[in-house]
């Protein structure tokens, strides 16, 4: 796959994705556009990272970070709830290949093969749980003193 | 200030801070934002000593009647289903309250619409939000235009067969195992007639609108506001419903063994 080809399928893929996931869950209309624009924006940082030889859980680290970042500025700015944007920055780098992978290997009797790709998939999830609550910390310092942009 | 008085039949404050409560925690939100939208539309209405605690599972209001008499009230909260667009609405609405820019019986009238708005859309438009989610992210892992088309069938279908569960109540738990086993079942069974499609990124894109990504992002919100009994909560609904799926999707490669007695 080419690098151009790596991009386009990135940017599309995140956003027509977290768009369809948002449609599902809900989220109102407005949000929708915007939904998409964090996650493929999330996911390219992430991509970014390992692009530039970051380990895969320090890469989706900063990409959570930049995504519950720009997630929550989103929410202040257009005065919906965070959660979201926190949601759709979040959702293309969800491990759901890491478990079905996981159980594969534990159904073929490959238990080792299986341990390992779940605990990848664990470290995964914590680094995403890290990067949204650094991210919302971070955000709470930055605007604790300014009522003009609370979202309740 | 405008406020709601309590003689008014059916309209009572607690009325509508227990009905705005719920329709956050009952629709996927978190549970400080219950407590918070609660505290800031009883201040709104000019309440003394408002007060709310909220667990998954249940919501606790008090306040001060103008005779200074405690007034407190309990109600039990099923976590049902997942639209975001109410609870922003509820926010939006907490938010003219506070703002004295919404009197108390239409603040109540507005949460009661509110309660049955359906959300971004209504009906079958389920289907094509799964099959454009599925889609994306099987181009996302780097799928074949077949295997992307696939992903987002296989997914409007687990979509269909889960809003047929919700009408008998079942969603949820059954409804996670369900809908592993269907999006592992399928790609692997037509796998058999379509040897170009490729199985585990099908399964991949297909089982992301079932991921608990809601759940995830409430349960880091909620334990970065200290709230440790929700956060734990929605942690354990998130941990629960993925490996849910994941078991459903073992179940789905041991069927294949059975029937391929092996080979795939």
């Amino acid at each position: 796959m080419t690098l151009s080809e790596q991009i386009l399928r990135g940017v599309l893929g995140a956003f027509f994705g977290t768009v369809g996931f948002a449609m599902l869950v809900h989220t109102p209309k407005r949000a929708w556009f915007v939904s998409g624009l964090i996650a493929s924006l999330s996911y390219m940082v992430y991509w970014l990272m390992t692009y530039l030889g970051l380990p895969d859980p320090m890469a989706i680290f900063i990409g959570s970070l930049f995504g519950s970042l720009a997630g929550l500025l989103c929410a202040r700015l257009m005065k919906i709830i965070g959660t979201v944007f926190l949601m759709s920055a979040v959702v293309p780098v969800v491990p759901g290949l890491g478990l079905y992978r996981m159980m594969a290997a534990l159904g073929q009797g490959q238990i080792a093969a299986g341990a390992k790709t779940g605990i990848q998939a664990m470290i995964t999830v914590a680094m995403i749980a890290l990067g949204l609550g650094a991210g919302a910390f971070a955000d709470r310092v930055l605007w604790s003193r300014s009522r003009k942009h609370r979202t309740p | 200030m405008k406020q709601l008085t309590e003689s008014a039949p059916g309209s009572s404050c607690m009325d509508t801070l227990q009905l705005a409560g719920k329709i956050i925690m009952e629709n996927g939100g978190e549970t400080y934002r219950a407590e918070e939208t609660i505290n800031r539309m009883g201040a709104g209405f000019g309440l003394e000593q408002v007060d709310s605690f909220a667990v998954p599972s249940g919501l606790f209001v008090s306040y001060r009647s103008g005779d200074g008499e405690p007034v407190t009230s309990v109600r039990r909260v099923r976590r049902e289903g997942r639209n975001l667009t109410r609870v922003d609405e509820v926010n939006r609405v907490s938010r003219l309250v506070a703002a004295g820019k919404l009197d108390g019986r239409e603040a109540l009238a507005q949460l009661k619409e509110i309660e049955c708005h359906p959300g971004s859309f209504a009906g079958m438009w389920c289907l094509p939000a799964a099959f454009l989610c599925a889609a994306g992210f099987t181009l996302l892992f780097g799928g074949s235009l077949l295997s992307i088309a696939i992903a987002g069938a296989v997914a409007a279908f687990v979509q269909l067969m889960e809003t047929g569960l919700s009408r008998f109540r079942t969603r949820g738990l059954a409804a996670s195992i369900l809908g592993g086993l269907l999006t592992a079942l399928l790609p692997l069974l037509l796998s058999m007639a379509l040897p170009a499609l490729e199985t585990e990124l099908v399964i991949a894109g297909a089982v992301m609108p079932l991921v608990p990504g809601l759940a995830m992002t409430n349960a880091v919100q909620d334990t970065m506001r200290g709230d440790m009994v929700s956060g734990i909560s929605h942690g354990v609904q998130a941990i629960l419903t993925a490996f849910l799926i994941a078991g459903g999707a073992l179940l789905a490669v041991e069927i294949m063994h059975l029937l391929t007695g092996g080979a795939a």
